[in-house]
This record gives C-alpha cells, sequence and structure tokens, in this order.
C-alpha cells in the first residue's frame, strides 16, 4: 500500500513540475493562484500553455504503458511491448499515409487502424502450424514488421512537401508540441473505455498467465482470448500513438517498472502500475526533453530514446543472466 | 561458374542502367564516347562524367562494403539477422560523423568522414560484447535484440544533435539519409580503397572464420585463436562498413540481403560467398539507387529507403525460419 501511494505522489509531482518548468520557470503560487482564480500567468499556463500539453502527456503515458503491461502479461515475455512488435511503427505509418494521400479520417481512427492491421499481420505471419509459436519468434517478426513500417513511412514522407515532410518527421520521432485540449480528450476519452474494457478482461489474463495449456483446462478459450485481449491492447497503443506519436520504449519500460515500484503481483494490480509508471515516464520524459536545454524544445521522443534504449539493453544482459534469453 | 557469370551480367546490365537513367536520358553509345572521346561541351558528357560516374562508382563501393560486412557479421556470430544496420553499426558509423563535423565546424569531407571508422568500430564491440559475442554465445535474438536497443540509442542521439545544431542541419542531414545523390562530394576514392583494405582482410581470415564458425572449441582444437579471428572480424567489419557509411550514409538491409542470396548461390565456402555477396551488393545498391530514380521521377527517393523495403519482408521471412533450437 505505501508504495502504491509512493507512485501516485511521484506521478503527482511529476504533474506539478511539468506544470512549473519549461522555457520559463514560474512558482507555485503564481500557479495556484491560476487554478483558484482563473485568471493571471497561471492560469494562461493551465488552460493553454502546458496544461494540455500535460494532460496529453499523462493519457498517452497511460495508455501505452497499460498496452505494454497487457501484452508482456500475455506472452509471458518482458520484451513482447506494442514499440517492439511493430504496432507503433504501424500506427505511425496509417498517420503518414494519412496526411500524404489526404485521407480525412481522425488521427485516432488512422492509428487504430494501422496498429491493427499490423498485429494481425505480425499473428500471422509468426503463426506456425503444428506447435505453438514461441513468443521470441514473434518479437522478431514484430520487430522486421516494424522495420517495413517505419521504411514505408519514411517512402511516403517522400512524397510530401518539404515542411509536411519536417512535421511528420518531428510526429514520427514522438512529440508532444503544441498539444491542446482537444489531444488530451480524445486520448483520455478513448483511453478511459478501453482501459475499463481491459480491466475486465484480466480475469482471462490471469488465466492465461499460466500458460495455454492450464487455461484452456480451466475452461479459458485459448486462442479467441488471446486475439481479443490483443486487440484491447492495439488499441490502447493506438490511442497513444494518435496525440504523442509512436513514442519510443514507454510500452516497454512501464510494466516491469511499475510492477517493480508496487510490488503489485496480479494481473489488475499490474495493469494499474504500469499505466502510472507509464505517464509517469511519459510526463517526466517530456519535462526533460523541453526544459534541460535552454531555448531548445527536444521531441520527447528523443528522450523516451535516450532513456529507453540503455533500459532495453540492460534488461537484455539481465535476462541473458538468468539464462531466460 | 554459371552462377557467376550470371551475377558479372547483371552487374554490367545494372551499371549500364545507372549510367543511362535519370532526368536526361542518355544511350550507351553517348556513355561510351564520353569515356573515349570527351567533350566538355556535351551536356549529356558532362552530366555522366560529373554526377553519374561517381554516383555509380559510390554506390558500387557501398554496396559491396556491405555485402562483404554482412556476410562477416552473420558467419562470425551465426546470426542470420545480422546486418551492419540492423545491429546498430551503421548509427554509430552516422552519430561519429555528425558528432565529427558538429565538433569541427565544417563539412570537410574527407576528414569528417575519418570519424566514421572509430563509430563503427565502437558500435561493433558495444554490440558484439552485449549480445554475448565475447564469449562466443550471441545468439540471434541476444544480438538482433541487443542491435535495435543501440540502433534506437544512436538514431535518438542522431536527432538530438540534428536538433541542437539547427544551423548545421544541412551539412549534417546527407549522411543521415542514405543517399547516393551527394556523392559527388564524398572522399570516394579513398573509401574504396579502405573498403578493398576491409574486404581483403575478411578475404583473408575467411578460413578461420569458418572454423569459429564450428564452436569456440572446435575452432581451438583446430588451432585457430578465436579472440584474434573475432579481433580481425571486427576490423573487417570496420573497414567495410566505415567506408560505406563515409559515402552514402548508413544504409540499412543491404548487409542482410546479399549474404543471404549469395549463400544460395555460392554454397557453403565463405571465400565464394565473400565474392558473390560483394558483387550482390553493388548490384543491389545500384538497382536501388535507379529504382529510386525511376518512381518519383523527375523526384528522387534515397537508395535506402528503396533497399530498406526490399530488406524488412525479408528479415521476417529469416526469423520465421529460425528454428526453435537456434533462438537463443
Amino acid at each position: 500500500m505505501k508504495r502504491v501511494i509512493l507512485l501516485a505522489g511521484l506521478l503527482g509531482l511529476a504533474t506539478v513540475a511539468a506544470l512549473l518548468h519549461g522555457q520559463l520557470d514560474v512558482g507555485p503560487s503564481v500557479l495556484w493562484q491560476g487554478l483558484v482564480t482563473g485568471e493571471g500567468p497561471g492560469a494562461l499556463i493551465l488552460d493553454t500553455i502546458r496544461g494540455p500539453r500535460v494532460a496529453t502527456a499523462l493519457g498517452a503515458g497511460a495508455v501505452l504503458g497499460l498496452s505494454g503491461t497487457i501484452f508482456q502479461t500475455l506472452f509471458r515475455n518482458p520484451l513482447a511491448a506494442p514499440d517492439l512488435l511493430g504496432f507503433n511503427a504501424g500506427a505511425g505509418l496509417a498517420i503518414i499515409a494519412g496526411i500524404a494521400f489526404g485521407i480525412a479520417l481522425p488521427a485516432p481512427v488512422l492509428a487504430a487502424a494501422g496498429g491493427l492491421v499490423v498485429a494481425v499481420l505480425v499473428g500471422l505471419l509468426a503463426y506456425r502450424r503444428g506447435h505453438g509459436t514461441p513468443a521470441l519468434t514473434i518479437i522478431l517478426v514484430g520487430l522486421g514488421t516494424g522495420f517495413t513500417a517505419t521504411a514505408l513511412a519514411t517512402f511516403l514522407m517522400t512524397l510530401l512537401p518539404g515542411t509536411a515532410a519536417a512535421e511528420a518527421q518531428r510526429w514520427l520521432t514522438g512529440s508532444l508540441a503544441a498539444r491542446d485540449w482537444g489531444h488530451a480528450g480524445q486520448v483520455w476519452g478513448i483511453g478511459v473505455p478501453l482501459a475499463l474494457l481491459a480491466f475486465a478482461q484480466a480475469r482471462h489474463l490471469m488465466a492465461m498467465e499460466l500458460g495455454g495449456e492450464l487455461a484452456s483446462g480451466l475452461g479459458v478459450r485459448v486462442e479467441r482470448t488471446r486475439w481479443q485481449v490483443s486487440a484491447t491492447a492495439v488499441l490502447l497503443a493506438a490511442a497513444g500513438v494518435a496525440v504523442a506519436g509512436p513514442v519510443p520504449f514507454v510500452a516497454l519500460m512501464a510494466g516491469p517498472f511499475g510492477a517493480r515500484m508496487t510490488g503489485a503481483r496480479g494481473p489488475a494490480g499490474r495493469m494499474a502500475a504500469g499505466a502510472a509508471a507509464g505517464a509517469l515516464i511519459v510526463v517526466l520524459a517530456d519535462l526533460l526533453a523541453r526544459a534541460t536545454l535552454p531555448g531548445l524544445q527536444l521531441p520527447v521522443g528523443v528522450a523516451t530514446g535516450l532513456l529507453g534504449a540503455p533500459y532495453l539493453l540492460w534488461r537484455l544482459s539481465r535476462e541473458m543472466d538468468r539464462g531466460d534469453l | 561458374m554459371r552462377r557467376a557469370l550470371l551475377v558479372a551480367l547483371l552487374l554490367a546490365a545494372s551499371v549500364a542502367l545507372s549510367l543511362s537513367t535519370g532526368v536526361r536520358s542518355i544511350t550507351l553509345a553517348e556513355a561510351l564516347s564520353a569515356v573515349t572521346a570527351y567533350d566538355l561541351h556535351d551536356p549529356a558528357h558532362v552530366t555522366l562524367m560529373a554526377i553519374r560516374l561517381p554516383r555509380l562508382v559510390a554506390g558500387l563501393v557501398a554496396g559491396a562494403a556491405l555485402g562483404v560486412a554482412g556476410t562477416v557479421m552473420q558467419t562470425l556470430t551465426r546470426n542470420p539477422l545480422a546486418d551492419p544496420g540492423i545491429l546498430g553499426i551503421n548509427a554509430g558509423a552516422a552519430f561519429a560523423l555528425l558528432l565529427g563535423a558538429a565538433v569541427l565546424g565544417r563539412s570537410d569531407q574527407g576528414a569528417v568522414a575519418l570519424f566514421a571508422f572509430p563509430g563503427a568500430a565502437l558500435a561493433s564491440l558495444a554490440v558484439f560484447s552485449l549480445g554475448g559475442g565475447l564469449r562466443g554465445e550471441a545468439g540471434p535474438v541476444r544480438l538482433t535484440l541487443a542491435g535495435a536497443a543501440l540502433n534506437a540509442l544512436l538514431l535518438s542521439m542522431v536527432t538530438a544533435l540534428v536538433l541542437i545544431r539547427q544551423d548545421s542541419l544541412d551539412i549534417l542531414r546527407f549522411w543521415v539519409a542514405g543517399s547516393l545523390t551527394e556523392a559527388v562530394y564524398r572522399p570516394v576514392a579513398g573509401m574504396a580503397l579502405v573498403m578493398l583494405a576491409g574486404a581483403a582482410l575478411a578475404f583473408l581470415i575467411a578460413p578461420l572464420i569458418e572454423a569459429l564458425s564450428m564452436g569456440a572449441n572446435v575452432a581451438r582444437g583446430l588451432g585457430t585463436q578465436p579472440a584474434r579471428v573475432q579481433a580481425g572480424g571486427l576490423v573487417a567489419v570496420t573497414l567495410t562498413t566505415g567506408a560505406a557509411v563515409a559515402i552514402a550514409g548508413p544504409i540499412a538491409f543491404l548487409g542482410l540481403m546479399a549474404p543471404h542470396l549469395a549463400r544460395a548461390a555460392a554454397g557453403a565456402s565463405m571465400r565464394a560467398q565473400l565474392l558473390i555477396s560483394a558483387a550482390l551488393g553493388a548490384i543491389i545498391l545500384t538497382l536501388a539507387d535507379v529504382a529510386g530514380r525511376l518512381v518519383l521521377a523527375p523526384g528522387e527517393v534515397r537508395a535506402g529507403i528503396m533497399v530498406a523495403l526490399l530488406g524488412g519482408p525479408l528479415f521476417i521471412w529469416i526469423a520465421r525460419r529460425l528454428r526453435p533450437g537456434a533462438m537463443s
């Protein structure tokens, strides 16, 4: 319980810090005044400058973290995250394709479609008849599908005029620049129902975690459950990608990080912890990216890349020492 | 023998295509007369000698270099998914190049190109040791994931550097693109020599690498010293990858593709594979460059993108075929 409060406290602190700091720092009293009276510089920061950005970061981080935790539990492998599996790249590709071909669909719809198409592709390509598909085959096939989707997105970007291409490049890196309340509403509005659905599926996830045979012995339809739960998790990741771009490594890091911090054991507990950890990671990474170098705003994806890649390397060497990989 | 002939024919065809295709079509007769009787006032001759030929040579050198690098890496690590791009060695060379350009504050092509080599060397060393290669246990999954992580880290650093030094964006940008358009400005001749040195080293130690690929114990029994062979292999990979990045930017998947096709064409001997793989690398990159000129004409698609569009699906195909026993 104590550790749950610690994670929640950290999240609160990070949120406040993200509102206070940036190219221009303000004091807590200014922010408080803005919150209470709705006037002054504090209100401006809350309403337009940093409020929507931080709200979007929290939402995107939470859905990505939740998605990663679900996949990691489902495949019983800490490397099974939507970014490594190529789903984020698929969602990104769909959005770039939307810009390039002038498809007038909302970004979340495009992202969801792209993520789902890639997920189905990875599932079909990795599937091997007769014997069960090893999680590592799925991960490698997902990695390759992600490479291909990224190559296609880069190809489509050459079709765009210069400024649009630069914007698309920034977007593909994962950026929270110039987010408004529309973005925040989008990710929360879509994320909350999906999260509720995911928690409703947690019971199945617990059975799946025991392994395919035990789960089917308990009366769970394994293949169907796997597809259903995966679909929810893909849509969650797509909701995040739609507002923040394919921010790398958040989904990968959030699950283990949240579980470690809170000590949560059951799937539902770990899912909640993973969502909170994802939100914490994105808010902190965005703060780091925009407030450490004066006069310079780096996209949040650069910061999560700089943090996340060493984490993946460390994780790999640990798995290797334990002989799991 | 027939296959070697086929590869030679393909090479000749891609050379001819690369010289004749572009905004201005040039006939082969014109190309021949440009070489034999160069006329400064004939625009076709000038285009050919000043733009197309350097571009072709750069593609041939970089393609051959990546073919050699891929073959050495795949045999040395017994990893069919090894490629200088996927394992982050390209990104290491590119990052070092950008850092060099930023530190020197200029785009002096010759001096800046030299930074590619320490970058490639450090990245190779890092990914081999992180992937367990130094202990002779670099399984495909482990090495590929370590490479993907290293690649992501280095690309984040490249992005950060390019965004921080916006003034030098133009100097920096062209080396990250994976393109042959800037070939005229690159030290192609010098890098061709470096590539040849790396390829010669690989050819020389190929039997030792083959012995090592049977396992460290077998290799020791055959009288080879695993650490030395690995060091030699790393030097060959560094020289070839560094040369390729210095003239063409980081091109991924070519080092994956060429060795696989070469194995099908050349059989089991690594020396034969090296030769065929170098030729195939040169052919694929040249054809990718030609295709990039055609698909969006009069615009261009970078050769690196065209290669990646083919390489991604190939990666999936190989990953599917990995036996579960060979995974770790």
